[in-house]
């Protein structure tokens, strides 16, 4: 499957964007990894590119949360990504807060999958289990 | 460089042409009434026939290029990066369509000299349907290419009569592959010089081709440093008649397009000061702090109207300060250039023989203070006599 990556907005943390590339190959995955400084509509016109079926972004230095409240706009701007699977992941908070008020916000913005503070193999494993749960579906 | 001080170098701009030989420059007005190497020979014929003809260069801006119209899947990429082709070549941008709105644009009346198509990395395919078939067959154009996905290509040969085919420009990871569209383009505008019944009857007095000069100032920018002192980043503006060009350097923009070059080109078809003066007036209507300007130079927008020396002034200062706000933030656009880390701007073409420095800084100054906030003051280099130009025609006269 297609997945396209990298850190959104101005954030410059990018050593788990790399491990991220790596890890998503190892798993099988072709990986078009748009890394650090990415802006929302390059995300998207990228999967449009793409065809890819999958997006995740990452944010490390607490502007997630700005991000997040414009996908929905933008999103509905586009024809062809409805079937997108949408994750997040990375630190999607300014200083701490919790899972419990983070994850249901995050969803309501448009992600299929939040991962706050969560390791990257444990939340590429969600994605797994997320993917074959649909494809069953 | 091979010894070129016996060369005759010659640039035809729709407003004004230009002669230049080891010892002279010279300019005049165009005679619109007449052919052009009528108009040539009338005024400087004497020189032009101390000339071989092997040994007399020619490059021409005159009517401002081709125009194209490009349909692509996204902005960020496919438009993007074919808009960035295009103005390297020296393409006008009419229009630029994102193909899955592609029913809401109206279809312009003007004849297109190009269409481009682009879109999807070669492992994504079916991504153009009947909608563009549909849009092509209501448009008026006479060339038509597809730069994008390969098996999206084969399919497109078969619905869209006489499409040439060239390589996708988007790679596997999403990163601009510039060649073969800016050699088609680059050829394209060539056989329209020469294509152009008066440029054709320029080829009596020249044994060379004839190039265009969009072609010919970038081949000067990495020599520039050998006649000016200008730091970098920097940015040359050639403010003419019909159309205004930008040349910039690299860094002055963030930006997800990693080409070679180290210069990349823009063009403002509509602002230009004689040809163009009406739609750069309707430009600076819509600008709210155009009219602040105004103020600033002591006028009124009866100016507009007027035909006088202060006029023509006027309207020069108006199109630098334009053109700035087209590349700034102010006006989100194609590029925004990082302003604020250029060092140096340079001037060339006809305005350097209207205004003095005083009356281009005292423009740039109110830019900087009043679109970005700041005194920042970039190092403000006039070419009056046309040396980028010389460098250029002399560099590729040299290479021939
Ligand atoms: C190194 C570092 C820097 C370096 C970055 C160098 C570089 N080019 O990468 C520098 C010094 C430049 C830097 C700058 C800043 N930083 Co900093 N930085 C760090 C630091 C110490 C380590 C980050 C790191 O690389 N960790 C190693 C990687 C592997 O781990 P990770 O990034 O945490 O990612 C893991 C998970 O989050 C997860 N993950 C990440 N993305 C995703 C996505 C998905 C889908 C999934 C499932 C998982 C996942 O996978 C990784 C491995 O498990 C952290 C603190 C820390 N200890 O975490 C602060 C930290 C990230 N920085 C922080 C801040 C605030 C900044 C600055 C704003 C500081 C400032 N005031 O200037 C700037 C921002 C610059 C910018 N424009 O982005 C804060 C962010 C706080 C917040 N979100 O509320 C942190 C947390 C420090 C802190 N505790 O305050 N920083």
């Amino acid at each position: 499957m297609k997945v396209v990556t990298g850190v959104i907005g101005n954030d410059i943390h990018v050593v788990a964007n790399r491990l991220m590339d790596l890890s998503l190959n190892a798993r099988g995955y072709e990986v078009f990894n748009l890394g650090v400084n990415t802006y929302l509509e390059e995300f998207f016109d990228a999967a449009v590119e793409t065809g890819a079926e999958i997006l995740l972004i990452s944010s490390l230095n607490g502007e997630a949360e700005g991000w997040g409240r414009e996908v929905k706009l933008l999103k509905s701007k586009y024809k062809s990504l409805d079937n997108l699977i949408m994750m997040i992941g990375g630190n999607l908070t300014v200083g701490s807060g919790n899972a419990e008020d983070i994850v249901p916000r995050y969803k309501n913005y448009g992600f299929d999958l939040v991962c706050h503070q969560v390791d990257l193999n444990t939340g590429l494993d969600m994605l797994e289990d997320y993917i074959k749960e649909h494809q069953h579906a | 460089m091979s010894n070129v001080s016996d060369k005759l170098l010659i640039d035809i701009g729709s407003t004004y042409f230009k002669v230049s030989t080891d010892t002279s420059i010279e300019q005049h007005f165009r005679d619109f009434n007449k052919q052009i190497l009528d108009d040539l020979n009338h005024k400087c014929g004497e020189t032009v026939q101390r000339y071989e003809p092997d040994n007399i260069h020619i490059c021409s801006s005159a009517n401002g290029g081709l125009s194209t119209l490009i349909i692509g899947l996204t902005e960020s990429y496919s438009l993007k990066y074919a808009s960035n082709i295009a103005f390297n070549s020296g393409i006008n941008i009419i229009e630029s369509i994102v193909f899955q709105n592609i029913e809401d644009y109206s279809i312009p009346s003007d004849l297109i000299d190009v269409v481009i198509i682009v879109g999807g990395i070669d492992t994504n395919g079916g991504v153009f349907d009947e909608r563009l078939d549909s849009y092509l067959s209501k448009l008026n154009y006479s060339n038509v290419v597809f730069v994008g996905n390969s098996p999206d290509a084969q399919d497109l040969n078969e619905r869209i009569k006489s499409l040439v085919v060239l390589p996708n420009i988007i790679d596997d990871r999403l990163h601009i592959v510039e060649a073969h569209l800016k050699e088609y383009l680059t050829n394209l505008y060539q056989q329209d010089i020469e294509g152009k019944e008066d440029i054709k009857n320029l080829y009596d007095i020249t044994g060379n081709q004839i190039y265009s000069t969009p072609y010919v100032v970038n081949k000067s920018l990495p020599h520039i440093n050998a006649i000016f002192s200008v730091t970098d980043p920097f940015i040359l503006l050639d403010i003419g008649g019909a159309t205004t060009d930008v040349h910039y350097s690299k860094d002055l923009v963030s930006d997800n397009i990693v080409t070679e070059q180290g210069h990349d080109r823009i063009v403002f078809k509509k602002l230009g000061v004689y040809k163009s003066r009406q739609s750069l007036v309707y430009t600076a209507e819509q600008n709210e702090f155009a009219y602040e300007l105004l103020m600033h130079l002591k006028v009124t927008e009866n100016i507009y109207k007027e035909n006088s020396e202060k006029a023509t002034k006027v309207i020069m200062q108006l199109a630098i300060f334009l053109v700035l706000s087209e590349m700034s933030h102010y006006r989100p656009s194609y590029v925004t250039l990082k302003l604020l880390a250029m060092n140096s701007i340079v001037f060339t073409g006809g305005i350097t023989k209207v205004l003095n420095q005083k009356d281009i800084e005292d423009v740039v100054a109110f830019f900087y203070r009043k679109i970005l906030n700041s005194d920042h003051k970039p190092v403000t280099v006039i070419d009056r006599n046309y040396d980028i130009w010389t460098i250029g025609a002399k560099e590729h006269a040299s290479c021939q």
